[in-house]
């Protein structure tokens, strides 16, 4: 038990800071990769439609570049908006989950309706340290119920303490 | 005490017909197939028209061996608190099922397992997609067995769940069965059910596929086009071209969607008829036991502390006549993300209104329905539900502005009041109810729903705001349960967001406290 006192606290926690960097990264890249296929249609509509009026060939690459631009940006600017809005709390009852910056969710799952939980990481996790708590009940909408961009020897202490003890039957 | 049982001699006559079926399916396609795609009998394979009998045999032989083996080597256990199955010859399979595990055992008996006196037997589990065994076919005698071995097994468990009859000595059956339905309930349901369209969609499918329609309307109508597309359009043409009006063609049309929705009607009351001649659910013990059908008789039980929520709905037919429809969800045979689909079970197809809390009282011991006390939305919420409502028609009336101009008017005016109304009457009727046993949540106005979830099957209670819920300090309250499908889940729209905090608070700190059951 003294592994798990120091998680269930009943203290709101934010994620560690290094989720905002990661975070930038894989929005850097989704936002790249989209302008690139975007490039690609826009070359190819203006080679294949000739008789386009000579405006719309200036204003298309125009917009394809306000838009990659503005999605850069947001790639940059929404990992710390997501940052603040989210958050944990671990408590003896269970664990109950804040995230959204436009639409708000709060998640509360007992900590007796655990049916198993994973800690998984990927590449660019594994270069941070981070790791994604992913808590699954025998629900429905919220069978699966997921933290991203924890530590990851925080996420697999929390998996220790959510863990079921008892052999009873939640179904 | 382990008993042993073997399936029932028959099995090798339904095991056999169920492979037959599998051969012939394909294989009556590919010997069509055939002959069409060449114009001939089996132009394409020379050899199977002569000698179809061979290849028939070669195949069925191993179906045979097959068979013969399955039944052989199947054997059914019962050890003290589990199902044992074992199979397989070559690859022997043994598989447990703990008897507390079981959420519901289904017995299936079409005619032919009538004539031999059999049926088939589901034994339903909270895992898995599927179901955790499917024994072809048991003796009548031998389902009792079972079903008597099931529940002894449980029985140490379900002592322990805090239902109201378990301090009445007698453990014997209900001999009233709490719900029977009589001949005219089983057609009034199905006139009010109205399962037609589903049977009635599939047959026009086919139909038109079939070019049937095509046809017909060709010699009826004069109309080169095939039926109900082009029929209405030279009609809306026709209508909006002014002029003297088509009477003839309006009247068949009319007549035409009058005797469809008649069609309907009849189809369905003869559906609910084959699939619910002589529903009776009856109570032995902590079970909700339910038989029906005409020709294919099903058999469910479902335990009670594994009903997951409780759904009442009613048409506007249905409040008419006074009747309502009770059906329990439960986790059996649905894994998370399957998509429930075989999850809901009747308890009353129909049901008189005066005898829902009866019928209540047996599932949910602690609830009463009468004294449940529902709680109204946000004051507000009538002006937030209204502004969907006013977009879609803004959005109708411009595409209709585009199309026909400042007629557009008239169907802006035609939807506003509808659009008022409806948002108005779906605020009103929505409500909310909190026990210590149970949350319950209605809703509809005209097809009104009432779903009552018990607190300690409660997964995981969700919170949400959408920005426009903050801007008028609302938030929903969602409440997950296992197996709830998109009609059952309690979801309460529109509510202050403050009270929203408590009610999610209390429901997951209640839930974490409760032990399942």
């Amino acid at each position: 038990m003294s592994d798990s006192d120091n998680v269930a606290d009943g203290q709101d926690h934010s994620l560690g800071p290094r989720v905002i960097p990661m975070q930038r990264i894989v929005g850097a890249l989704v936002a790249a990769g989209v302008a690139l296929g975007a490039l690609a249609g826009l070359a190819i509509t203006l080679r294949v439609a000739d008789d386009m009026p000579g405006v719309l060939r200036w204003l298309l690459p125009v917009a394809w570049l306000v838009f990659s631009v503005l999605a850069q940006v947001i790639a940059y600017l929404w990992p710390p908006l997501h940052h603040r809005r989210t958050s944990y709390r671990v408590d003896e009852q269970g664990i109950e989950i804040r995230r959204g910056v436009l639409w708000r969710v709060v998640i509360n799952v007992p900590r007796s309706r655990v049916q198993h939980i994973d800690v998984s990481q990927g590449p660019l996790e594994r270069r941070y340290g981070l790791g994604t708590l992913i808590v699954y009940t025998a629900g429905t909408d919220h069978a699966k119920v997921a933290l991203a961009g924890l530590e990851h020897g925080r996420a697999l202490r929390i998996r220790e303490h959510l863990l079921p003890s008892g052999a009873d039957d939640a179904v | 005490m382990p008993s042993e049982q073997r399936l029932h001699p028959a099995t090798l006559l339904f095991d056999l017909i169920k492979h037959i079926k599998a051969f012939a399916v394909p294989g009556v396609l590919v010997m069509v197939g055939a002959s069409r795609s060449t114009g001939g009998p089996g132009g394409m394979f020379d050899g199977v028209p002569s000698g179809w009998e061979t290849w028939l045999s070669v195949l069925l032989f191993p179906a045979v061996v097959i068979t013969v083996a399955r039944y052989l080597s199947c054997r059914i256990v019962y050890a003290n608190n589990e199902l044992v199955i074992r199979s397989g010859v070559f690859f022997r399979n043994e598989r447990h099922v703990p008897y507390a595990r079981i959420q519901n055992l289904d017995a299936v008996q079409n005619p032919l397992h009538r004539l031999f006196h059999v049926l088939e037997v589901r034994v339903e589990t909270g895992g898995g997609k599927e179901v955790e065994a499917r024994l072809s076919v048991l003796s009548l005698a031998a389902f009792d067995e079972m079903k008597t071995h099931v529940m002894a097994g449980r029985s140490p468990l379900a002592g322990a769940v805090p239902v109201a009859d378990d301090a009445e000595p007698e453990p014997v059956a209900t001999a009233e069965p709490l719900v029977h339905l009589s001949l005219r309930d089983v057609i009034l349901c199905g006139l009010l059910e109205n399962k037609g369209m589903v049977l009635v969609g599939a047959a026009a499918g086919l139909a038109w596929e079939a070019n049937i329609f095509g046809g017909t309307s060709w010699r009826v109508f004069d109309v080169a086009e095939s039926m109900g597309y082009g029929v209405f359009r030279n009609l809306f043409r026709a209508v909006m071209a002014g002029g003297p009006l088509p009477l003839l063609q309006i009247g068949g049309a009319i007549a035409f969607v009058l005797g469809a929705l008649l069609l309907v009607r009849v189809v369905s009351m003869v559906w609910a008829l084959v699939r619910l001649y002589d529903f009776r659910l009856t109570r032995v013990n902590d079970d909700l036991r339910s038989t029906f059908g005409l020709f294919t008789r099903v058999a469910t039980t479902v335990p009670i502390r594994r009903v997951q929520t409780v759904i009442v709905s009613a048409s506007p037919l249905h409040r008419w006549l006074k009747r309502v429809t009770v059906c329990v969800e439960t986790a059996g045979g649905v894994g998370p993300k399957s998509g429930a689909t075989k999850v809901r079970e009747w308890l009353a197809p129909l049901l008189h209104e005066p005898a829902l809390p009866a019928l209540l009282q047996q599932v949910l011991p602690d609830l009463e329905f009468a004294a449940l006390a529902w709680q109204p939305l946000h004051p507000r919420a009538f002006a937030r539900a209204v502004k969907p409502n006013l977009v879609v028609v803004a959005t109708v009336t411009i595409i209709a502005a585009a199309i026909i101009g400042w007629d557009a008017v008239g169907v802006a005016t035609l939807l506003m009041p509808w659009a008022i109304l409806s948002a108005r009457q779906y605020v009103a009727y929505i409500g909310w109810a909190e026990t210590d046993g149970v949350v319950a949540m209605r809703s509809g106005w005209l097809w009104q729903r009432v779903t009552i979830a018990r607190v300690n099957k409660i997964q995981a209670v969700a919170m949400r705001e959408s920005p426009f819920d903050r801007r008028a300090a609302m938030a929903r309250v969602r409440v997950d349960t296992a197996g709830a499908g998109e009609l059952a889940r309690i979801d309460i729209p529109y509510l202050d967001g403050e009270v929203a905090r408590q009610l999610a608070d209390r429901l997951s700190a209640h839930a974490a406290t409760t032990t399942f059951r």
